[in-house]
Order: C-alpha cells, then sequence, then structure tokens
C-alpha cells in the first residue's frame, strides 16, 4: 500500500472533514453559550444549501456572492429563532431538545413545500485537479477546504480580538458573572446562535456542489457534527478542530480497509470511548 | 400509605385504562382501528418504561435498541430454534435485560447531556449491527422475513387483529402494574429524590447508581417484551425500526405527556397517535403542524400535557382571588 | 485532626480556609488525593457517599439543600429509607420486611416532625417555606437517616437569635443522646459556648485544637483571624 494512497485517502477525509468542523463550530459555540443541543442545526445547514442552490445554481450570481447570501441569510434565521424560541429555554436541555426537534420538522417541512423533495444539483463553482507528487486534488475541493479554514481562522480572530467575541467566550464560561460584569446576556446569545447557524449555512453552501441538495440533506453533517464535538470537546472550538481532524482521518484512511457501515460503527465506538474515558473530549474544559 | 401524592388515586387510573382498553373491540372490529390501537397500546409500554428512566434524570436515547435486542432474539429463537412465541417473547425480554446489565453500567457513570449522548452512541453500534453486520442471522439492510407468528394458546389463534390487540393489551397492563406499584412505593419516592438531587441524595444513604441500574434494566426488559409482540406481529423486522427517528418518536409521546406523572406518556402517546393518524393526508402539512405544535406545547406547557388539569386549577383559584380582592359583586 | 465520639466538635477558620472541604472529605463526596480518614475504627476514605450515610455519618450543606419539590413529610422519608437492600423486588411484592421498613421510616418522620415543630408544615411541598424551615427540614433529614455522627454546615447562619438560641438547644440535646456533631460555624459566641473542643483551620492545614479556652488565647489562631474577624461580623 503506497505512501501516497495514503496521503490521498487522508486529504479526501480532510477535506470533507473541514466542512463539517464548520458545522460542529457552529454546534458547539451554541451549546457553550446557551447550554442547549440544538437538533435542528442541520435544517440551518440545508437551508445555507438552498440559498446557494438559488443564488448560483438558478439565478446565476457570482459563487462568493451566493456564498456569503447563505452566510447572512442563516445567520438571520438563527437570530430569529433565538429570539422567539430558544432564549425561553436557556438551560433546560430536555425541554429545548424535543423544541429543536419541532423545529427541525417545520424546517424540513417547509423546505420540502417550496422545494419539493427531490434532490436538486448545484453545478460546480471550480474545475480541474491539481496534481502534487502523486497525489490528485480536485481544485473544488482545495477551494471547500480553503474557504472552511478560513472561516475558521476569522472566527478565531472574532471571538480572540474583538470585545463581542470576547463577551461572547465569558458568557459561555459563566453567563452569570459575564452579566454582572456588564455584559447584555440577551445579545450575546441571539449573537452567538446567529454566527453558529451562520457557519452551518457557510458549510452548506460549500458543500452544496459537491453533494445534492435536498430538504433532508442536514442528517449526515449533524450526526458527523455530534461525534466530532463529543470527540473534540462539547464548548471547546479548537476541540472541534481537532475531532475533525480526527474523524476525516478516520473515515478516509478506514474506507480504504473496511466498509462504510464498520468505518460508522468505528466512529460511534471512539465516541463511547471518549465519553467513558473522557468525557469532556480531548480539549473540553470544566 | 403511598409516600407519593396522587392527583388521582392510582388503582383507580389503572382500573380506568383497563376499562378502557377492554371496552375498545367490543365497540369496533374495524382491523384498521384495532391496528392503531394496538401500535398505541405497544407505544404505551415503551413510553411509560422510558419516563420511569427520565424519573431518576436519565434520558436513555438506546431504549428502541433493547426493543430490537428482544425482537431479533424473539424471532430468532422461534425461527432458528423452533421454539414457541410463548417462550421466545420472555427469553426476548431476559436477553434485553441482560445485555441492559454492562451497557447501563457504563453509561450511568455519566450523567445529565453525556449520558444523552453516550446511550446515542449505543443505539446507533445497535443500529449498524442490526443492520450491517452478522447478515445470515439478522438480515441485514433487507430484514428479517417471514418470522411466525404466536402459536395458538388454548385454542385461540393469534394471527388476527383482535387477538393480538388483547395479547399487547394483556402484556401491556401487566407491566402497567408493575409501574405503578413501584412509582407510588420506595422506589418511586426515591427516584424523584435522585432527579431532584443527586448528590443529596446520596449523602442521605440512596444507593443512586443502584437506583438507575434497576430502572435501566427494568425498563429494558419492558422495552425486551414490546420488542418481541412487535418480532411477531409485524412479522417482519427492518434496522429502521429500531433507529433514531422511532427513538424520537418515543421521546416526543413521554415528554409532551409531561414526565412528571406516570399517566403524561399515556396522554403523549395516545394524543399524538391519534392526532398523526388524523392528519396523515396531509403529509408534509402535518409534519410541519406537528412541529409548531411540539415548540408551542415546550414553550407554554413546559411540563406538558398532564399538567393542564393542574394549571386550569390554579388559574381559576388566581381569578376567584383577584375577583374577590377587589370586591366585586359576583352576585347579581 | 481527631474527633471524640459524644461531643460537640468545631470546626472554624477564615473563609477559604476548606472547611467544606473537610466535610467534602469525610462525607465520600470528595476523594481524597492523599492521607486516610477512619470512623469507628474503619477506613472510610475512598469510600461513596452512600456508603458512608449507611456507617452512620450524616451532613447537611452549607446552601440549604433539600427536595424542593416534595413534601416535608416526603423529604424525612427519602432521609429515613431503611439501609438494607435496594428493594425493588420487596416493594414490588409488598413484602412484610418491605411494610415494616415503611412504618418505621414513617415514625421516625413524625418522631423528627415534633422535635423540629415542623407538624404542622408537614405536607407542605418544601419549596413553598422559609429559609429558617427548610434549614430545620435538612438538620431534621441528616438525623432520619439515624447517623451517629453529623456534620452540620452553617446551621446558625440567617437565624434570629431565638431560633439561634433553639437550635443550641438542639445541639446540646443530641450530645446528650450520645450523637457525636463537627460544627462548622462563624457565629463565634455560639461557638465558644457549645463546643467541647475547637480545631482551627488556615489555608487547609488545622493550625490549632482544644478546648475552646485553649483555642482563644493561641496566638496563631488570632493572627488567623485577625483579618477575618471583620468578616466574621459582616458576613455572619
Amino acid at each position: 500500500m503506497s505512501l501516497s494512497l495514503l496521503v490521498q485517502a487522508l486529504l479526501n477525509g480532510f477535506g470533507l472533514a473541514m466542512a463539517y468542523v464548520l458545522v460542529a463550530l457552529g454546534l458547539t459555540l451554541i451549546f457553550s453559550i446557551l447550554e442547549i443541543i440544538n437538533f435542528a442545526h442541520g435544517e440551518f445547514y440545508m437551508v445555507g444549501a438552498f440559498v446557494a442552490y438559488l443564488a448560483f445554481g438558478v439565478w446565476g450570481l457570482p459563487y462568493v456572492v451566493a456564498l456569503l447570501a447563505a452566510i447572512i441569510c442563516v445567520a438571520a434565521a438563527g437570530v430569529v429563532a433565538e429570539r422567539l424560541v430558544f432564549r425561553h429555554l436557556r438551560g433546560k436541555t430536555l425541554n429545548a431538545f424535543i423544541v429543536s426537534l419541532g423545529l427541525l420538522w417545520v424546517m424540513q417541512a417547509a423546505a420540502q413545500l417550496v422545494f419539493g423533495v427531490q434532490d436538486k444539483s448545484v453545478p460546480s463553482a471550480f474545475s480541474g485537479i491539481v496534481r502534487l507528487s502523486g497525489v490528485v486534488i480536485s481544485v473544488e475541493r482545495l477551494a471547500v477546504t480553503l474557504a472552511a479554514a478560513t472561516l475558521i481562522v476569522a472566527l478565531y480572530a472574532f471571538l480572540e480580538h474583538t470585545r463581542t467575541g470576547r463577551a461572547m467566550r465569558a458568557t459561555a464560561q459563566d453567563a452569570d458573572a459575564a452579566a454582572l460584569l456588564g455584559v447584555n446576556i440577551e445579545a450575546v446569545s441571539a449573537l452567538g446562535f446567529g454566527v453558529g447557524c451562520g457557519l452551518a449555512g457557510a458549510s452548506g453552501a460549500l458543500l452544496a456542489p459537491i453533494f445534492s441538495v435536498s430538504p433532508s440533506m442536514g442528517a449526515l453533517p449533524v450526526l458527523k457534527a455530534f461525534i466530532i464535538i463529543i470527540i473534540g470537546g462539547m464548548g471547546s472550538l479548537p476541540g472541534a478542530v481537532l475531532g475533525g481532524l480526527l474523524l476525516g482521518a478516520l473515515e478516509g484512511v478506514g474506507t480504504l480497509f473496511f466498509s462504510s457501515a464498520a468505518v460508522n460503527l468505528l466512529g460511534f465506538l471512539m465516541v463511547i470511548a471518549v465519553l467513558l474515558l473522557r468525557p469532556r473530549g480531548l480539549l473540553g474544559g470544566t | 400509605m403511598a409516600p407519593r401524592h396522587a392527583a388521582v388515586s392510582p388503582l383507580l387510573a389503572l382500573g380506568l385504562l383497563a376499562l378502557a382498553g377492554v371496552v375498545l373491540p367490543l365497540v369496533t372490529r374495524d382491523s384498521y382501528y384495532l391496528d392503531v390501537a394496538t401500535t398505541i397500546v405497544m407505544s404505551l409500554l415503551l413510553t411509560m418504561s422510558l419516563r420511569m428512566q427520565i424519573s431518576t434524570g436519565q434520558l436513555n436515547m438506546a431504549h428502541i435498541s433493547f426493543m430490537g435486542i428482544g425482537a431479533y432474539t424473539s424471532a430468532l429463537l422461534a425461527m432458528r430454534a423452533g421454539l414457541s412465541f410463548w417462550l421466545t417473547l420472555w427469553v426476548g425480554a431476559l436477553v434485553a435485560a441482560a445485555f441492559a446489565v454492562p451497557i447501563g453500567a457504563i453509561a450511568l457513570r455519566l450523567t445529565g447531556p453525556y449520558y444523552f449522548l453516550i446511550t446515542f452512541a449505543f443505539s446507533e453500534v445497535a443500529r449498524l449491527i442490526f443492520n450491517n453486520f452478522f447478515v445470515d442471522l439478522l438480515g441485514g439492510p433487507s430484514g428479517l422475513v417471514e418470522i411466525p407468528p404466536p402459536r395458538p394458546l388454548l385454542g385461540v389463534a393469534f394471527t388476527g387483529k383482535l387477538e393480538q390487540y388483547c395479547l399487547m393489551l394483556a402484556l401491556f397492563l401487566l407491566g402497567a402494574a408493575i409501574l405503578v406499584r413501584l412509582e407510588y412505593s420506595r422506589f418511586g419516592l426515591a427516584a424523584g429524590a435522585i432527579r431532584q438531587g443527586e448528590l443529596l441524595s446520596a449523602t442521605l444513604g440512596v444507593d443512586v447508581l443502584r437506583y438507575k441500574l434497576t430502572a435501566f434494566v427494568l425498563g429494558s426488559a419492558m422495552a425486551g417484551v414490546a420488542g418481541g409482540f412487535f418480532a411477531h406481529s409485524h412479522r417482519v423486522l427492518h434496522s429502521s425500526d429500531f433507529g433514531l427517528e422511532p427513538m424520537v418518536q418515543l421521546v416526543i409521546f413521554t415528554v409532551i405527556g409531561g414526565v412528571g406523572s406516570i399517566w403524561g406518556p399515556v396522554i403523549g402517546t395516545v394524543l399524538m397517535t391519534v392526532a398523526s393518524e388524523l392528519m396523515r393526508e396531509l403529509r408534509h402539512y402535518e409534519t410541519l403542524v406537528f412541529g409548531l405544535v411540539l415548540i408551542l406545547i415546550m414553550l407554554f406547557l413546559p411540563d406538558g400535557l398532564v399538567s393542564v388539569p393542574s394549571r386550569l386549577v390554579r388559574a381559576l383559584a388566581r381569578t376567584r382571588a383577584r375577583r374577590g380582592a377587589i370586591g366585586v359583586d359576583v352576585a347579581t | 485532626m481527631g474527633v471524640s465520639p459524644g461531643t460537640v466538635h468545631g470546626l472554624i477558620g477564615p473563609n477559604g480556609a476548606g472547611k467544606s472541604t473537610v466535610f467534602n472529605l469525610i462525607s465520600g463526596v470528595l476523594p481524597p488525593s492523599s492521607g486516610e480518614i477512619h470512623f469507628k475504627g474503619e477506613r472510610i476514605s475512598g469510600l461513596g457517599p452512600a456508603e458512608i450515610c449507611r456507617r452512620g455519618i450524616a451532613r447537611t450543606f452549607q446552601a440549604t439543600t433539600v427536595f424542593s419539590e416534595y413534601t416535608v413529610l416526603q423529604n424525612l422519608m427519602v432521609a429515613g429509607q431503611p439501609r438494607s437492600n435496594d428493594g425493588t423486588l420487596a416493594a414490588l411484592v409488598c413484602s412484610a420486611g418491605y411494610r415494616r421498613g415503611e412504618v418505621d421510616a414513617h415514625s421516625r418522620a413524625r418522631e423528627l416532625l415534633a422535635s423540629f415543630r415542623l407538624d404542622s408544615v408537614a405536607d407542605r411541598v418544601v419549596g413553598t417555606l422559609p429559609h429558617r424551615d427548610q434549614k430545620a427540614l435538612s438538620v431534621g433529614m441528616a438525623l432520619a437517616t439515624g447517623a451517629e455522627m453529623l456534620l452540620l454546615d452553617e446551621p446558625l447562619a440567617g437565624l434570629a437569635a431565638q431560633e439561634t438560641r433553639d437550635v443550641m438547644d438542639l445541639l446540646r440535646t443530641l450530645r446528650r443522646r450520645g450523637l457525636t456533631v463537627l460544627l462548622v460555624e462563624h457565629d463565634m459566641r455560639a461557638v465558644m459556648d457549645l463546643c467541647d473542643r475547637i480545631t482551627v483551620l488556615d489555608h487547609g492545614t488545622p493550625i490549632a485544637e482544644g478546648t475552646p479556652t485553649e483555642v482563644q488565647a493561641n496566638p496563631a489562631v488570632v493572627e488567623a483571624y485577625l483579618g477575618a474577624a471583620v468578616d466574621s461580623e459582616a458576613g455572619g
């Protein structure tokens, strides 16, 4: 088994993993600020894909515009969802779970009614391949990986170096203390939800040309996102990146030797092992 | 003397439920209605046993997997070993319980969202095994087919909807009786204490892990019974019967009804199943409406539908008090 | 640190000295990273809270902790549960042993209701009761476990003069009955009045142990408290 084959498998795995990391980052950001697990997160991913489908696939706008439109629309939708529904459920995990299921159904049904159940395909924005010493990478996947990486870096910069970003991190660490220090928890929660959903929407728009677009497309990414954040640590952003890389590596290399079902099984066994040995995840904090 | 306070005497409620169950086939012999009723009764066993676990503060996302274990065990013993359903049903439940002991011992080391996630991971592992592994035994993606129906008992054949309904009703009432007895005993008192404060309960001598594990294993055994029934009445098993969608449905039925009361799941299951059947024609609109209903109920009735009577009582008391305070002359 | 049976032993020290940590260690909430804890000649360090309670040590918490959705009686019944096996099967078939256990727990609960003067609110949901009743209940619950040793975390905090006297009388009664009490308190007058012996903790280590008179005269104690004296007045 040649090294280049292994590297190829790893790169294939990583390429997609980066996009899933965006979804995972959004999920873990929302969890850390609001302490709720948003099961409808995959639907925001789906909405992002549909916005890209409309803007780029149907109306022919430039791809970058479509991507930005997806991010903005989905982020706005996230803020609305938080203001209307999720703000009342801070910390109430069981009820928030049910509500997010309800939201999932509402969004999926709405998408089905508006767009129909048929898969839609979005044309590729990039074409061609790149060859690097025996390893083949499609330009498209490369673009997805680079775009995702850029967004991750932008998120990091936002959280580390802006006042709003720091306020968000403070709220995630200890909401009461942050409130006492003058942070507007309500605004931070709404914004955090918006950013989290925006990331999912970006991922949807990035992956739309690669996978077909359908109302039910959100189920798989959100499942992967859960695996990623459990492994990396709920509430830890570097953990989400690490978890994504690990999952990407597992899937990329795993499919060389095992069936995809076995690879999925291994993924969940890894989740169980992490939860037992280090429930906070590899990089999770308190 | 029951340590728990009940709004309605539990025996009376159980009796009414049994009565309603028995009266149904007298009112209708329509196979569609009997089918829906059978599904409801089976779901009741599943949701009530899930609720018992939630009452200790744990949401077990693998509940449906134990139904699957019971189902596949019973089906395979009947098909491969030629054993009678009347035996394999209970063996299936025992096997489900046997799996529940180590899985519960592992999972219950965690609490809250981590317990939720690890049981979810277990359920996916189970589903993947049902779907992709041991294919010659479990049937793989095409599922397990041609499962024999229960053999005739005391001259009664169990191939018809009516007999199957009565069987499921009997199994359910047995399970419900056990759950009710436990709820209003020291067990139920301790379970509620654990949910309200695990640390406090432990420092008062309550063996928290033991209670949780007992609830887990007993609940899984009941799920196994439901699974055995499902296998031999449905005659076909597929991994999707034990996946995330049906599990989520169970959670919704239970939580919408209200986990604070043992009868919460009853209300939730019956109302939601009936509503779903009524709206079946609407297809996508059904999903949309259901989603909205879920959101609205959780926002405005966080304790579930079962809290409606007590809320009405309180609201009435408040209006009466307000009127009294303002001195409104009610008499005309 | 040592506590003699049948005494009221005070544990004092400035804020942050580690008094609650000592309670957590003894009651099994925290495992010790080093060292051992012995009770009645047996090693209890490393055991879980439920097992330690079964061996005869019960505690209260600084933030009054009760089961707020249950009634007063139900709270006492939870604490008074028989320490035997989990009894699920016994509960199911309602065996004679199970029924006896319930009757015992019920009568013990009634006794405690009387001595804590909570009979009138026996069936009230605890969450609706005033704080001092909740505090009294938490001590009652610790007693309901049948423990021989009580760890009481600031039982006098937030109480008025008469209530403080009542609690102090209660503690003297418990001592007369042969129970051992380890008491964390900031009310110095009460501590000096009540305790047979006192251990003083500062920054996690015991800096003095002895009778109230001995401790009061100890210069190290005075120094540790010079800064804390103002806190204890202000914070209670």
